[in-house]
């Protein structure tokens, strides 16, 4: 028991020293935009300005390690481009991690509530909420998140559906971009664009290879790959050098676990 | 230095004192996470939902029509009643019959249909050329639907099929596994950045 625990703690605190020295020493690694990332980030550079595109974020407060530095590499960018934004939340967790990080990035930008973004706040059961949108989200959100009647903000007068919005963003740790896809994708032949954790990029995979999915931007390599082009470092090239020497780490402990291993099977047999 | 991140920071060591072993710092952290995740969600749920769907259009505006929700919604609790249980089958068949009746047609369309018409690619590319993705996923696909078929026995061609599935699913579960590791990864970074940058500021 006490030699299991031992193991554990040589793990463990191994992997801390090693991600804290990373950071403390700033190491720098190299990383070139994937295509998926490259696609989004050329769509959303691509928009007109005034362009309107909504953002949902249909995630859990224990993913924001991973999931700000997507959401503000993206948010940034859309900002940047004079995009107009339009915040829902399909998960309650989600809603005030999303309005903290769209008036954190709007300020940065100087951009106006109600003007440039706005933010309806939460909606349970997401699969009504987000066919309702298709006919009107001002039915579906009467009132944003601050209370303000959503007929009232002069940004949503000209915004009856998915008609007037040119993408969908889901910024997602979980299978809630299925719903997005299958009801808003399929029914209202709307493009939408998955902010992933990195856990979530298998799922997605076969919706991206049939078309559904117009482009995936996952995991902190992603807001990394996102940041680079975007031409503004951030939490993801932070983390993404964290990441590497930690991964490093492991392939180091899997090569030494398995000499160890094969060590002891032929001391065994002998 | 902000009091939230000053018990964000305390917060974030009580978890990870969990390494050493289960202890009552850990325990207490992490009953506070599942508690304020709840308490959070009901609140939201309770204003989105109740208050601004239900209580006020129906008390405040007088929209009579919502009575029919709020009655159905109460026929729920009937499952508490022996003698009355088996009105809460009324909105139970009502949820399941109006779900089914929106999310067959979308499922059936999305992950059944466009996924089939995307698994048949042409062999031969649009420029003449061999295209070699589309014999990969086919390969995939079959021997993946080889391993599931359990209707013979995994022997001669079907079992050298299945054999061949089993490899790609490997590959999935691979890559999948490689993923997630990555993701808690990422989410044990996150936490050492602000320990280091927020809550320590040895960062700038």
């Amino acid at each position: 028991m006490m030699d299991r625990l031992k193991t554990r703690w040589i793990i463990f605190g191994g992997l801390f020293i090693v991600v804290t020295v990373s950071y403390l020493l700033r190491i720098k690694f190299e990383s070139t935009a994937s295509p998926e990332v490259q696609k989004s980030f050329t769509y959303l550079e691509e928009l007109p300005e005034g362009s309107v595109i909504m953002v949902s974020f249909d995630h859990e407060a224990s993913s924001l390690p991973e999931i700000r530095p997507l959401a503000l590499a993206m948010l940034r960018h859309a900002f940047k481009n004079d995009l107009k934004i339009v915040g829902v939340s399909l998960f309650a967790e989600g809603t005030a991690i999303g309005y903290r990080l769209l008036t954190e990035t709007a300020g940065e930008s100087g951009k106006t509530y109600g003007a440039d973004y706005v933010f309806l706040g939460f909606k349970p059961q997401q699969i009504s909420a987000i066919l309702g949108m298709g006919e009107s989200i001002m039915h579906v959100f009467p009132e944003d998140y601050l209370g303000t009647p959503t007929d009232e903000i002069p940004m949503m007068r000209g915004i009856k559906n998915y008609e007037e919005i040119e993408m969908i963003v889901s910024i997602a740790d979980g299978a809630l971009t299925v719903h997005w896809i299958e009801y808003v994708g399929g029914q209202y032949d709307q493009p939408i664009m998955a902010a992933l954790t990195a856990a979530m990029i298998t799922t997605y995979d076969p919706y991206l290879a049939s078309g559904q999915l117009y482009s995936v931007v996952g995991g902190l390599k992603g807001a990394a790959e996102y940041e680079n082009l975007l031409g503004r470092q951030g939490g993801g090239n932070r983390g993404m050098t964290a990441q590497t020497t930690a991964h490093l780490y492991v392939i180091t402990l899997i090569i030494i676990g398995n000499i160890m291993y094969f060590r002891a099977r032929k001391a065994g047999r002998e | 230095m902000d009091a939230g991140v000053i018990i964000a920071g305390i917060l974030t060591l009580a978890i990870y004192t969990f390494l050493y072993r289960d202890n009552p710092i850990y325990k207490a952290a992490e009953s506070l996470l599942i508690g304020l995740s709840i308490g959070y969600a009901l609140v939201i749920y309770w204003q989105t939902t109740l208050v601004d769907r239900l209580f006020t259009p129906l008390f405040s505006r007088g929209e009579l029509n919502l009575m029919v929700p709020l009655i159905l919604g109460l026929l729920m609790f009937s499952r508490f009643t022996r003698r009355f249980s088996w009105l809460s089958r009324i909105p139970i068949a009502l949820m399941i019959g109006a779900g089914a009746g929106v999310a067959i047609p979308a499922m059936l369309y999305a992950r059944t249909l466009k996924q089939i018409s995307a698994s048949v690619a042409p062999l031969i590319g649009k420029g003449g050329g061999f295209n070699f993705e589309a014999l990969v996923v086919a390969v995939g696909l079959l021997s993946t639907l080889a391993y599931f078929y359990f209707s013979r026995e995994h022997k001669g061609v079907v079992g050298t099929a299945a054999k061949v599935g089993t490899y790609f699913l490997m590959v999935f579960f691979g890559a999948t596994f490689g993923y997630t590791v990555m993701s808690r990864m990422s989410t044990f970074i996150g936490r050492i950045d602000f320990l280091l940058t927020d809550f320590l500021r040895l960062l700038a």
